[in-house]
């Protein structure tokens, strides 16, 4: 009998245990494969309100009478004018309108004797879905103020050029698949979220469940080594947690593939392309989360107290991406040895549209293999002392 | 054959637990020795020690020969456990929860089947071989925790307690298995706090107090040492004398 035949008979008995354990299986299952498309339909549900707010602009004005050019712009800009209700500071407060147009009463009176017609926007820019028409007045005011203004030096004989002389041509780097940086960040997040929870039950009910459930203590009278129970329980956990990755990942694909999504001008890949630089980058995570959540779960003697053991790993796997996200600064050369942090970078990396570095790659393993060998060895450990039977 | 010289083993960070003090003892092959004592005398850590979960201070114990610290992975071929956590996995079946044992002591296929029908046959769980054991009664899950011991067919077998939690009929069924296995020329340690259990079953006694052995013999001899004309007199003599009070 050798050591690998044992430890294939703990995988196998713990497979089986697990895929009959209805609550966790139903859960994880579930979660992973639906949280997927759901996630998805929110954001480009959110993502098509606002470009459809952006693209048919409807500006409440007050005083169009004063400034009846203005307005003409406007509509054969396609913005729909309409008059402004009379509480509209109100009505932006409490969100009903995004922005207003007021025009000075004495707007007419002020051109006519050469000075600036005044003109006033009023919106909220703490409003996140009133951005963009909020910056589509504005871009709208600016090119009628210079159309009008070059009109001016024609009537004078002056070329347009000489009251511009710098002309801005936007160059912007970003791959369509760049845009949606929220999205991304979702959707990155949720890999390795998935890597997370995937094992989390599994790990701590082989563990501090078997405690519980009194059946430790009869497993370590048979000839099965510690180190063959640890490895053993680990692949096993592995295996699921790998499953619950790989039908999050698919969940995504297949929304994106085929879910009627409403059209966001956001060409956003994860096509199969994506999902294998995914696969490939969270394998440490796969292999290192479990081993993780396996010591911890052998520190408790009971399930719940585990669960509570667990929320410091939670906290701080959940919060590193946050942290990332908002650190704007270009990520330094040493993070690839953080884990989480690196295959976070990664994961954005990959949908970006662009394949991680291979050195990169090879670094982001190197804190994940050490943990895993600490974790285990720990766990090895734990259950050759005598204390495990208390 | 169990053999035990000066084993000792104390808890707590300074040692100051001192839950087995000095037992020498020999349960032979072919004999049930009943472990006698009250709660707090150290049967469960004697047991454990000869069961190599745990690791004895000073003196030695021996299975057969084989050393339970040197040797220890050879005397868990050797011997079946029947300990106080005797979990199983509920939503695995009977069949499966052996299985998982026998596949650990290194047996597989044909064989492991048969020994694991022959074990049900005689246990009384053939009918619920297949069923998952999470709606099983008390007196069932002793059954499967009793073949799950005995799937590799040790010589010797321990069991702490074993009638914990067990209704009559269920008691009487694993009275009548452990007088089997003695049968089979087996070597059986047994303890339990209840003096009646321990004198139905026991060819020999042993009585525990405090970490020690104080009495040792038939249920005929311990009566006669401690001068009474009944063994329960003669157990609480017995622990009187060494504790100083009654227990």
């Amino acid at each position: 009998m050798s050591s690998v035949q044992r430890t294939l008979a703990i995988v196998r008995k713990e497979l089986v245990d697990t895929f009959r354990d209805r609550r966790t299986g139903t859960v994880t299952l579930l979660s992973s494969i639906l949280a997927g498309p759901i996630l998805l339909m929110l954001i480009f549900n959110l993502m098509a309100s606002q470009a459809g707010r952006a693209r048919d602009l409807t500006l409440p004005v007050q005083g169009a009478e004063h400034a009846p050019a203005v307005v003409a712009f406007l509509e054969r800009q396609q913005v729909k004018v309409m008059p402004a209700p009379g509480d509209y500071e109100a009505a932006i407060r409490r969100g009903d309108l995004d922005v207003v147009l007021v025009v000075d009463d004495g707007f007419m009176h002020d051109v006519a004797g050469g000075r600036p017609g005044r003109v006033r926007l009023v919106y909220d820019r703490s409003r996140d879905r009133a951005r963009a028409s909020i910056d589509q007045a504005e871009t709208l005011l600016a090119a009628y103020n210079r159309l009008w203004g070059e009109q001016r030096l024609m009537l004078r004989g002056v070329t347009a050029s000489v009251a511009n002389p710098l002309r801005i041509e936007n160059a912007d780097l970003a791959t369509p698949q760049q845009s949606g940086a929220l999205v991304l960040f979702l959707v990155a997040y949720y890999g390795l979220f998935a890597a997370l929870m995937g094992g989390m039950a599994v790990a701590l009910d082989t563990t501090a469940g078997e405690r519980e459930r009194q059946s430790l203590e009869p497993l370590l009278t048979t000839p099965a080594r510690p180190l063959e129970i640890v490895v053993g329980k680990w692949l096993a956990v592995v295996a699921f947690d790998a499953l619950v990755v790989v039908l999050t990942l698919t969940g995504f694909y297949l929304t994106l593939a085929f879910a009627p999504l409403p059209p966001v001008g956001v060409p956003f890949l994860f096509g199969s392309r994506e999902f294998g630089r995914f696969l490939i980058v969270l394998v440490p995570m796969v292999l290192m989360l479990p081993a993780l959540l396996l010591y911890i779960g052998s520190r408790a003697k009971a399930y719940r107290e585990a669960q509570a053991n667990v929320s410091v790993l939670l906290f701080v796997v959940s919060l590193i991406p946050l942290v990332q996200l908002f650190m704007q600064r270009k990520e330094p050369s040493w993070l690839m040895l953080v884990p989480v942090s690196a295959q976070y970078s990664l994961l954005n990396t990959s949908l970006r549209g662009e394949a991680p570095a291979l050195a990169q790659l090879a670094l982001s393993w190197l804190a994940p293999l050490v943990l895993i060998a600490l974790a285990l060895g720990a766990f090895a450990r734990r259950l050759s002392r005598e204390s495990i039977l208390a | 054959m169990i053999a035990l010289e000066h084993l000792a083993k104390a808890f707590g960070k300074r040692r100051e637990v001192q839950a087995v003090r000095d037992v020498s003892l020999v349960a032979p092959d072919g004999e049930i020795t009943g472990l006698l004592g009250p709660n707090g005398a150290g049967k469960t850590t004697l047991l454990r020690m000869i069961a190599t979960l745990v690791v004895p201070d000073a003196g030695r114990a021996e299975v057969d020969g084989q050393d339970v610290v040197a040797d220890r992975y050879d005397v868990r071929r050797r011997i079946g456990v029947l300990s106080d956590a005797r979990g199983l996995y509920p939503r695995l079946t009977a069949r499966e929860n052996v299985r998982y044992y026998g596949a650990l002591h290194g047996l597989a296929g044909a064989p492991l089947e048969r020994r694991i029908d022959a074990l049900f046959d005689t246990l009384g769980l053939a009918g619920i071989a297949d069923r998952r054991t999470a709606g099983f009664s008390q007196g069932e899950k002793m059954k499967v925790a009793i073949a799950r011991a005995l799937v590799h067919d040790p010589r010797t077998i321990l069991l702490d307690e074993p009638t914990n939690g067990l209704d009559i009929m269920s008691v009487r069924m694993l009275r009548d298995e452990l007088r089997t296995l003695r049968a089979q020329g087996r070597c059986l340690l047994f303890s339990s706090h209840v003096m009646q259990e321990v004198v139905a079953l026991c060819d020999r006694i042993v009585v525990l107090s405090h970490g020690r052995v104080v009495a040792e013999g038939t249920a005929a001899d311990l009566t006669a040492q401690a001068a009474t004309t009944n063994l329960e007199d003669a157990f609480v003599a017995l622990l009187g004398a060494e504790e100083g009070t009654i227990a």
